[in-house]
C-alpha cells in the first residue's frame, strides 16, 4: 500500500470513526482502525460489534492495500501534524507515515485479522434531512433506559403508525415521542440508543441528506462519505402509546424559560431526596410554584407566573427528570398538564404537538 | 423437545470446546460467547448468535472451522446457517421467547428499590443462634462480649468488632446476636448485611438516584450487623457512606457489629477515621478451635442432624481436620449423607476413606520446602538463611522456619539445626521456644505463619 492524503482529510475519517473503536474489549484488534484503499479512495473503518463506522476520504493511491493501526495513537498523532500532504506507505505490518518534517512507523495488526463490515445488499431505505433526524435523536434517545436486563427499553424505536414516521424511547419513568411526517413504507426498527448516539455525532453540523437503509437485523445510515451500520435490537417494544395522557385534570401554560429557572434552583435543593420536587398549582393566583426540602440544608419555593391554568392540585416529580424533558424543547411557551398525583404527567410544547414527553410521577 | 435441545448442547459444547484451542482467547470470547445450536439434521445445521456482527464474522471467517469442527463430532453437515437469536443459548433453553414486555410506566425509583429493601428480611439466618455456638478457649472471649451485648444493646461494647481467620464461626457468632436481639425485642429493626452486598446496593442506589432511600434505610436500623468489613478497603465512597451510617447509629446509642479477617488497625486503604471508630468499642480476637471444641462442635452438629456418632469417629474428624470449622461441618455433612443413603453406621473407616481429600498434613513437605518457602515468604535469599549471617531481619525468618520444621514435620532439635546449617542444637531449642512464646503474643508474627502454611500445603 503506498499513498498521499490530505492531513485534514484524514483527521476528520480519524475522528468519526476512532471514538468507537475500544481498548476494553477482549479482542486487542477492536482498538485498531483498518485503512484500506478502494479505487481512488481511502476508507477507514472501525467497529465495537454493535455498530461500525466507515468513513471515504479522497487520496492518491499508488499501490493499493489494507492495514489495521491503533485508532487512539493514531488519531492523537495525524491530529497534532500540520496542515499538508501525508505520504503512508506499508511494509509488512509496518505503516510508514511521512510528512515534510515527520517520519513515523506504526506497527499495525494485518487487516485479515479484523472484523469482517456488515454489508447491506438487500433491504428498503428511505431518505431525511439531516437537521430534521439530529432535532428528533436530540429530542428521544436520552429517554432511552441503560438498564441491560430489560434489553428493548435500551433501544429507540422508529416505526410507522397511521402513515406517520414515528420515533420514541423510554426508560419506564419517562418517554419521549417525535413525529416525523409522512411516510409510505412500513418500518419498524429498533435501534440500540448507544449506536444512535454515535450517529448524532456523526452528523455533526452536515445538511446533507440522510439515507437510511434496512433489514431485519441491520440498519445502515449513510450521510454523506459516512456509513454507519447497527445492530437492531430483539425483543417487541412496549405498547407505549396508551401510556401517554390524553385528559387532565389540571393544565398549566407557562414561559418555558420560567420553569427551568425555577426547576434549576429547586434542584438545588432536592439534591438529597433523589432530585424529588413538589408543583403545586394555584388556580386563582394563575401560579406554578415549586417546593423542595433538604433536611440538612433548607428549602425552596419558587414561583412563576402562568399564563392559563385550568384545575389545581400538586404533583411530586424529580427535577432531572423536568430539566431534560424542558431542554429538548425548544419553543417559548408549554403546557404541562397531570391527573392527579400518581398518573403519567405530559409536557408539551403549545406550538410543536408533534413531540410529546411524559414523565412519571414520585410518590410523596 | 427438551431432551433434543440437550443433545444439541452437547454437541455445539463439544464443538467448542475444541474450537477454544484453536483460537486466542480474545477471539474465542469475542465471536463464541453466547452462540448456541439450533437445529443440526441432514440437510441443514442452524447456529444461533448474539448478533448481526458475530453473524457476518462467523459466516466469513469461520464458517470452515464450525463445519469441519461439527463434522469431527459425527455430525453431518451440508448447508450452514446463523441465526440471530436474542442471548442464543438462554431463551432457547428456557423454551420460551422473550416477548411481551409489558409497559410499566406506573411506578418509580424510589419506591421501588425501597419496597424491595423493605421486602427482603432482616438478612439473618435463623440457622444460627447463641445455644449452637460452642465455645471454646479461642472464642470464649468473644461470646462472652456477645452476652454483655445482648444484655444492654448498645451501650456495651459499642461497636463491637470480632475479627480472626477463615471459618471459625464469626459470622455464626454475629448473626446469632443478631437473632437473640430480634428475639428479645421482635418490632426493632435488626439488619444484617455482608459488606459486600452493602457495596452493591450502595451503587445501585446511585445508578438508580435512590441514595436517600437507601441512607434512611440503613441509618433507621436499631441494631447493625455487618460481616467482613475489610471488604470496605480501596472505596472510598462507601466508606464515607459507612462512615456517616455508623457515626448516626452510634450516636444514638445503637448496636454495631462488625466482623473482619483482621484487626481495624490492619486493614489496608481503610480510612483512619474509620479504623479509629472501629476500634473504638471493643475488639476480639477470635481463635480457630482446640481439640477438645472440635469435639465438641461436632457432637453439637451431629446432634442437630439427629445422628449418633462413636467417639472414634469424632476424635478422627477432630484430628483430620484442624484449623476450619466450616471444612468441619463440610465434612461431617459428607460422612453422615454417605451412611444415610447405604444405612451404614459412621466409622473411622468410612470417614478416613470420605476424607483423603481433607487430609489436613500431607506428609510430602520437605524440610527445604519449609525452608525455602519461609525464606521467599520474608523476600530474603536462601543462602542467607542458611548462612552465617545473624542480622536480626535474617534471624527472626530463620527463627521461624525452625519453629514450622518442629511444629509441622515433628523433626528433633538436632535435624533441625543441621537442616539450616547450624552446629549446635542448642540454637533451634532457643528458636522454637522464642518463637513459640511471641507467636503467643504477637498476631502479625502468628498471621505470618498462617500464611506461610497455608501456602504450603496449598
Amino acid at each position: 500500500m503506498k499513498l498521499q492524503v490530505t492531513q485534514e482529510n484524514l483527521n476528520r475519517a480519524l475522528s468519526s470513526v476512532a471514538r468507537i473503536a475500544s481498548s476494553r474489549g477482549t479482542l486487542p484488534i477492536l482498538a485498531n482502525v483498518l485503512i484500506k484503499t478502494s479505487k481512488n479512495r481511502l476508507s477507514l473503518s472501525a467497529t465495537n460489534l454493535e455498530v461500525a463506522i466507515t468513513h471515504f476520504i479522497g487520496a492518491k493511491v499508488g499501490d493499493g492495500g489494507a492495514i489495521t493501526v491503533p485508532a487512539r495513537l493514531m488519531q492523537d498523532f495525524i491530529g497534532s501534524l500540520p496542515e499538508g500532504v501525508i505520504n503512508l506507505e506499508l511494509e509488512g505490518t509496518k505503516l510508514h507515515i511521512t510528512t515534510d518534517q515527520y517520519q513515523s512507523v506504526v506497527n499495525g495488526i494485518i487487516a485479515d485479522d479484523f472484523p469482517v463490515m456488515p454489508t447491506m445488499n438487500n433491504g428498503s431505505s428511505w431518505k431525511m434531512s439531516s437537521g430534521v433526524l439530529k432535532k428528533a435523536l436530540q429530542q428521544v434517545v436520552f429517554t432511552a433506559s441503560s438498564d441491560e436486563t430489560r434489553p428493548a427499553l435500551t433501544g429507540v424505536l422508529i416505526r410507522t403508525s397511521e402513515g406517520e414516521l414515528v420515533m420514541a424511547a423510554t426508560d419506564s419513568y419517562r418517554l419521549a415521542e417525535k413525529r416525523l411526517g409522512k411516510e409510505n413504507q412500513n418500518i419498524e426498527l429498533l435501534i440500540p440508543a448507544t449506536s444512535l448516539n454515535d450517529l448524532l455525532r456523526i452528523i455533526g453540523d452536515s445538511d446533507e441528506e440522510v439515507k437510511v437503509t434496512h433489514n431485519e437485523q441491520q440498519v445502515l445510515f449513510q450521510v454523506g462519505d459516512i456509513e454507519l451500520v447497527t445492530r437492531l435490537l430483539e425483543g417487541s417494544y412496549p405498547d407505549y402509546q396508551k401510556l401517554i395522557p390524553k385528559d387532565f385534570t389540571t393544565t398549566v401554560r407557562l414561559k418555558r424559560a420560567d420553569l427551568i429557572s425555577i426547576t434549576k434552583i429547586s434542584g438545588l435543593f432536592a439534591r438529597e431526596s433523589a432530585g424529588s420536587i413538589t408543583i403545586d398549582v394555584d388556580t386563582e393566583k394563575k401560579k406554578l410554584s415549586i417546593r423542595s426540602v433538604a433536611s440538612q440544608l433548607g428549602e425552596n419555593t419558587a414561583t412563576a407566573q402562568a399564563s392559563k391554568v385550568t384545575g389545581g392540585g400538586s404533583i411530586t416529580l424529580n427535577s432531572r427528570f423536568l430539566l431534560d424533558a424542558l431542554s429538548a424543547m425548544t419553543g417559548d411557551e408549554i403546557v404541562f398538564g397531570f391527573n392527579g398525583k400518581l398518573e403519567p404527567t405530559l409536557l408539551q410544547d403549545p406550538n410543536d404537538l408533534d413531540y410529546r414527553h411524559v414523565v412519571m410521577p414520585l410518590k410523596s | 423437545m427438551e431432551g433434543r435441545s440437550v443433545q444439541l448442547d452437547d454437541v455445539w459444547q463439544a464443538v467448542l470446546g475444541e474450537i477454544e484451542v484453536s483460537l486466542s482467547r480474545g477471539s474465542f470470547i469475542t465471536w463464541f460467547k453466547n452462540t448456541c445450536l439450533l437445529k443440526q439434521s441432514e440437510e441443514t445445521t442452524v447456529v444461533g448468535v448474539p448478533n448481526v456482527f458475530i453473524k457476518h464474522q462467523l459466516e466469513t471467517k469461520f464458517g470452515d472451522l464450525i463445519i469441519d469442527t461439527l463434522r469431527k463430532q459425527g455430525a453431518s453437515v451440508n448447508q450452514i446457517e446463523y441465526k440471530t437469536t436474542p442471548l442464543a443459548s438462554r431463551s432457547r433453553v428456557l423454551g420460551e421467547e422473550n416477548e411481551g414486555e409489558q409497559p410499566q410506566l406506573t411506578t418509580n425509583v424510589i419506591h421501588q428499590s425501597e419496597a424491595s429493601l423493605r421486602q427482603s428480611s432482616n438478612g439473618l439466618n435463623e440457622r444460627y443462634t447463641m445455644d449452637n455456638f460452642v465455645v471454646g478457649d479461642g472464642n470464649e472471649l468473644a461470646f462472652a462480649a456477645c452476652q454483655a451485648v445482648l444484655q444492654q444493646p448498645g451501650i456495651k461494647y459499642n461497636p463491637l468488632y470480632l475479627y480472626g481467620g477463615v471459618g471459625i464461626g464469626k459470622t455464626h457468632l454475629i448473626q446469632a446476636v443478631g437473632n437473640a436481639l430480634q428475639v428479645r425485642n421482635p418490632d426493632a429493626k435488626i439488619l444484617y448485611i455482608a459488606t459486600e452486598q452493602f457495596v452493591r446496593e450502595f451503587v445501585m442506589a446511585l445508578k438508580k438516584r435512590s441514595m436517600a432511600a437507601f441512607v434512611n434505610y440503613y441509618r433507621s436500623a436499631d441494631a447493625l450487623i455487618v460481616d467482613d468489613v475489610q471488604f470496605l478497603a480501596d472505596k472510598d465512597k462507601i466508606q464515607e457512606e459507612f462512615f456517616h451510617t455508623f457515626n448516626t447509629l452510634h450516636q444514638a446509642d445503637k448496636q454495631i457489629i462488625m466482623s473482619s479477617d483482621k484487626p481495624p488497625g490492619d486493614i489496608a486503604k481503610l480510612e483512619d477515621r474509620l479504623k479509629s471508630r472501629f476500634a473504638g468499642g471493643m475488639s476480639i480476637d477470635m481463635h480457630a478451635p482446640d481439640f477438645e471444641t472440635r469435639c465438641a462442635i461436632i457432637h453439637t452438629k451431629a446432634e442437630s442432624h439427629q445422628a449418633e456418632l462413636e467417639p472414634e469417629v469424632v476424635e478422627y474428624l477432630a484430628t483430620t481436620i484442624q484449623s476450619n470449622i466450616r471444612e468441619l461441618e463440610g465434612a461431617l455433612n459428607q460422612l453422615l449423607a454417605w451412611c444415610e443413603v447405604r444405612s451404614l453406621k459412621p466409622s473411622v473407616a468410612i470417614a478416613s476413606s470420605l476424607l483423603q481429600v481433607h487430609k489436613a498434613r500431607p506428609k510430602h513437605i520437605s524440610a527445604k520446602q519449609i525452608i525455602e518457602r519461609t525464606a521467599r515468604h520474608f523476600q530474603i535469599p536462601l543462602e542467607d538463611m542458611l548462612g552465617p549471617k545473624r542480622d536480626k531481619d535474617i534471624v527472626v525468618p530463620r527463627q521461624v522456619a525452625m519453629y514450622i520444621l518442629h511444629e509441622e514435620l515433628h523433626l528433633s532439635y538436632p535435624k533441625i539445626a543441621h537442616e539450616l546449617g547450624r552446629k549446635d542444637h542448642t540454637t533451634a531449642i532457643h528458636s522454637v521456644r522464642k518463637i513459640a512464646q511471641l507467636s503467643q503474643i504477637d498476631v502479625s508474627l502468628k498471621n505470618t505463619m498462617d500464611n506461610i502454611k497455608e501456602q504450603l500445603y496449598a
